[in-house]
């Protein structure tokens, strides 16, 4: 597995080199000069031809692209131009709060999403179905942002039961921290348990339409035994995908989750970066979560075989 | 043949009593208590606490607890000594002496000096963006560590006025810092506020600075600007960067924080019926103006530009923002030395599509695309182009809207790069502060050259060492930015900030200040 491991993460390498270059060019298509925006409203022509050159913006493009890719072989990601901080330590600085956000909406999703598929599944066409996919409906359909604002309006504001933003780290309690991401967890967590609910449903739809589970009922085995052990197991491979998806979703999603809340992770950090036109900072975290979705599409590869003993690789 | 004038000169408590006339009578209106620890909403957390390379509110909000200036704004925004205790001007405006205070201690423990201020000068002149405000010294010198001496080129009448400036502030930092590149200072300064935790994103910790020492020249006469006597009766101030207007207003309604700022007018409305909390309405905060790109296409026309200038019905404009905004056809405010009542009004509001369509038949229009570029980072500035749209269209000319995100419209505006022709942007410190400040942005936003008049009216502006001659000059000077509608006067608009009642000594100004504000007893 180590072996499979390591030759999948050097798979990734030409993908990776891609995904540098197109945050490289997308970037730099964008209009607007980030030493204008650095220098500020006052500054004169000078100070900012002054400042482009000290960024080295005022050379050629390509020679530009060619010297990030070669400070990344070097693992230099190079230098935030607005944090004045190199770009590693910007994203792992930030990286608790986004990968704590990420995995509590997940950790919730996925027992909750799949319950909800299940119990759908299992009592198709009745009213118990119809009413979870309404939810799911509502779920995938309302913007979280909207949700975000009634909820702190409803949980914050008229009830106290939760802060309204702000993030408390591990590091002061474990009380504390869930107080502060319980609210934004659930309401990241909302779409993708509509999403993975419907994904449940089907494939167990899927699943239940089958003979051996036919013969499985036929044979009088408990309903307990047939759907768990016979119709889910059969189901969670694509269970599986879609929660690696979901994950990856999870936390390019929690972009407007974290500056609705205020948490000071990586999705805001990419947001305060486009407006500044900090093009180290953007590329960096733009290739660092590039890197996180193929770590995310490993781990998925390696649960297959774990789930699906006919799966090998080998 | 060099006559030395004592023109200015700040001596003693009698000068500054005089010239904080204005601001005794709000001094010590409520006497909140020492200690405490106030929870402060803003909007977004500053890149860099380094004053030199520092434009942004949320930054200088925060520098100004940290620093002191060695000249700072006053309540009106006025020209105050802070760290110098007097100022001479001598050779025809060109040698200033600061004398500086001698009980000023830096948060280390370590004393200000002259050789402080040396440093700091040449520092700022190495990496400041606004380094240019310095292009006219000679030399600088700390004859002895009370004396701080700048020697000019040429005569600069308003050096002290351009001293003064809250953005880029000079504040003195100490000889330690002074090879310390951009955005990389140790954040040590003489300010009643220290610098404690700050997680950039997140939050910021100023706590009080028990060594401050409060200028002696105002004590006991209260707030003023960012002079005055600045006592820090709180033990900390706990900032929390929320980006949300609603989370901010939520934030304040839940009693997570105890003031939030920059609150939308609409949001603002939450707060109706509860007795807990105070709504402030700072004003002025910004003018908004249209930015008339003087330099390319058909608004190079100055006749095309006073076209679009006759359609403007400001009012209307002002209502479809949203903003908190009073109607002003100057480029000042009321209360500036160089406001000169209604003087210019003929150029404001004029509603007159009949006048524009005549001007565009003078101009020899064709129907050329005018392009009125805005953004949507920014309703208020997105409203008031589309509105001006239809004015332009009422009266005969071809327009296209383009949206772009601010940075793209504001480096647009800035360097003149895009194809637009007409924008929009709120000026905030500069025009509160004067002329000298003004001159950058009336140049540079419209893209203005060679233009004799203004050139010769900012020229006598600034060697008039007489005041009266200087207002003369601004007359000109605002006139002509008017008259070829370089710049299209909106509004004056003011911001929202609210807080619990039981905060006590905020009193509005463009940044909110800590200093002198406290829980009630």
């Amino acid at each position: 597995m180590l072996r499979l491991s390591a030759l999948r993460i050097a798979q990734s390498v030409p993908v990776l080199l891609l995904v540098a270059t197109f945050a490289f060019v997308l970037m730099h298509l964008l209009p607007g000069d980030p030493a204008v925006v650095i220098a500020g409203p006052d500054a004169s022509a000078e100070a900012i031809d002054r400042l482009r050159h000290q960024l080295g913006l005022d050379r050629p493009i390509l020679v530009q692209l060619g010297t990030w890719l070669g400070h990344l072989v070097q693992g230099d990601f190079g230098q935030s131009l607005m944090l004045n901080q190199s770009v590693l330590s910007a994203v792992v600085d930030r990286l608790p709060v986004t990968l704590s956000l990420a995995l509590f909406a997940f950790l919730i999703t996925i027992p909750v999403g799949v319950a909800l598929g299940m119990l759908a599944a299992c009592n198709r066409n009745t009213w118990i179905d119809s009413a979870v996919m309404g939810v799911a409906l509502v779920g995938v359909s309302i913007p979280s942002f909207w949700i975000a604002i009634v909820s702190v309006i409803l949980f914050s504001v008229e009830l106290r039961w939760l802060p309204s933003s702000g993030y408390a780290p591990l590091t002061e309690g474990l009380g504390p921290w869930l107080q502060s991401m319980i609210q934004p967890a659930v309401i990241l967590a909302l779409f993708q348990i509509g999403y993975l609910a419907r994904m449940t449903r089907s494939s167990m739809l899927d699943v239940l339409d089958q003979d051996y589970i036919r013969t499985a009922r036929a044979k009088g085995l408990n309903a307990w035994s047939t759907i768990g052990k016979h119709a889910f197991r059969n189901a969670l491979m694509s269970v599986v995908t879609v929660s690696g998806i979901i994950l990856s979703l999870l936390i390019g999603g929690s972009v407007v989750i974290e500056q609705v809340f205020a948490l000071p992770g990586i999705g805001r950090l990419v947001v305060q970066g486009i407006m500044a036109r900090d093009y180290p900072l953007v590329q960096g975290t733009m290739l660092l979560l590039g890197f996180a979705f193929v770590l995310v599409n490993i781990a998925v590869d390696l649960i297959y075989t774990l789930v699906d003993p006919r799966v090998r690789y080998d | 043949m060099i006559a030395t004038t004592k023109f200015r000169k700040w001596v003693g408590a009698a000068a500054v009593a005089m010239a904080c006339s204005t601001m005794a009578s709000t001094a010590v209106l409520a006497e909140p208590q020492k200690g405490g620890v106030l929870r402060y909403a803003n909007q977004s957390g500053p890149g860099t606490l380094d004053p030199y390379v520092s434009s942004s509110a949320v930054e200088l909000e925060i520098i100004h607890h940290l620093y002191d200036s060695l000249v700072a704004v006053g309540e009106e925004y006025e020209t105050r000594p802070m760290i110098a205790k007097s100022i001479d001007m001598a050779d025809e405006g060109k040698t200033y002496t600061f004398k500086l205070r001698t009980d000023v201690k830096f948060h280390d423990g370590t004393p200000l000096t002259s050789a402080d201020a040396v440093a700091s000068f040449e520092r700022y002149r190495k990496i400041s963006p606004n380094a240019v405000i310095f292009n006219d010294v000679a030399s600088v010198e700390a004859p002895d560590p009370e004396t701080f001496v700048v020697k000019l080129n040429k005569t600069n009448a308003v050096f002290v006025d351009i001293l003064k400036s809250p953005v880029y502030p000079f504040v003195i930092l100490p000889a330690s810092q002074k090879d310390k590149p951009a955005r990389g200072i140790d954040n040590i300064g003489t300010g009643p506020y220290k610098l404690g935790e700050w997680a950039k994103d997140s939050h910021l910790v100023l706590q009080r600075f028990d060594g401050y020492a409060r200028n002696p020249a105002y004590q006991g006469k209260g707030t003023d600007g960012y002079a005055g006597d600045r006592v820090a009766l709180l033990d900390e101030v706990r900032y929390r960067f929320i980006p949300e207007a609603n989370g901010r207003v939520a934030a304040l309604q839940a009693g997570d924080v105890d003031v939030a700022q920059s609150i939308p007018p609409d949001l603002a409305k939450r707060f109706d019926g509860n007795p807990n909390i105070v709504v402030q309405t700072v004003f002025p905060y910004c003018m908004q103006v249209f930015v008339v790109n003087s330099s390319q296409g058909p608004t190079a026309n100055p006749k095309i530009r006073q076209a679009i200038n006759a359609v403007v019905d400001a009012e209307e404009i002002s209502e479809a923002t949203g903003s908190v905004a009073k109607p002003n056809h100057s480029l000042v405010y009321s209360f500036s030395p160089y406001y000169q009542g209604d003087a210019m009004k003929g150029y404001y509001s004029q509603a007159n599509p009949e006048k524009a369509k005549k001007l565009l038949k003078e101009a020899g229009y064709k129907g050329e695309t005018i392009t009125l570029q805005s953004t949507s980072n920014y309703p208020n500035f997105r409203s008031a182009i589309l509105v001006l749209s239809e004015m332009m269209k009422a009266a005969g000319m071809n327009v296209k809207v383009d949206i772009v995100d601010w940075t793209t419209n504001a480096s647009n505006m800035q360097r003149g790069t895009g194809t637009w022709n007409v924008s929009t942007t709120s000026f905030c410190s500069n025009p509160l502060l004067g002329p000298q400040q003004w001159r950058t942005m009336l140049y540079t936003f419209p893209q203005v050259k060679n233009d004799k008049v203004m050139d010769d009216a900012y020229d006598k502006f600034y060697t008039s060492l007489d005041e009266k001659d200087r207002k003369t000059a601004w007359d000109a000077i605002e006139k002509r930015v008017l008259e070829q509608a370089y710049m299209i006067k909106i509004a004056d608009v003011g911001v929202v900030n609210a807080y619990n009642k039981k905060v006590e000594g905020l009193k509005p100004f463009t940044l909110i200040r800590y200093w002198n504000v406290g829980f009630a007893k």
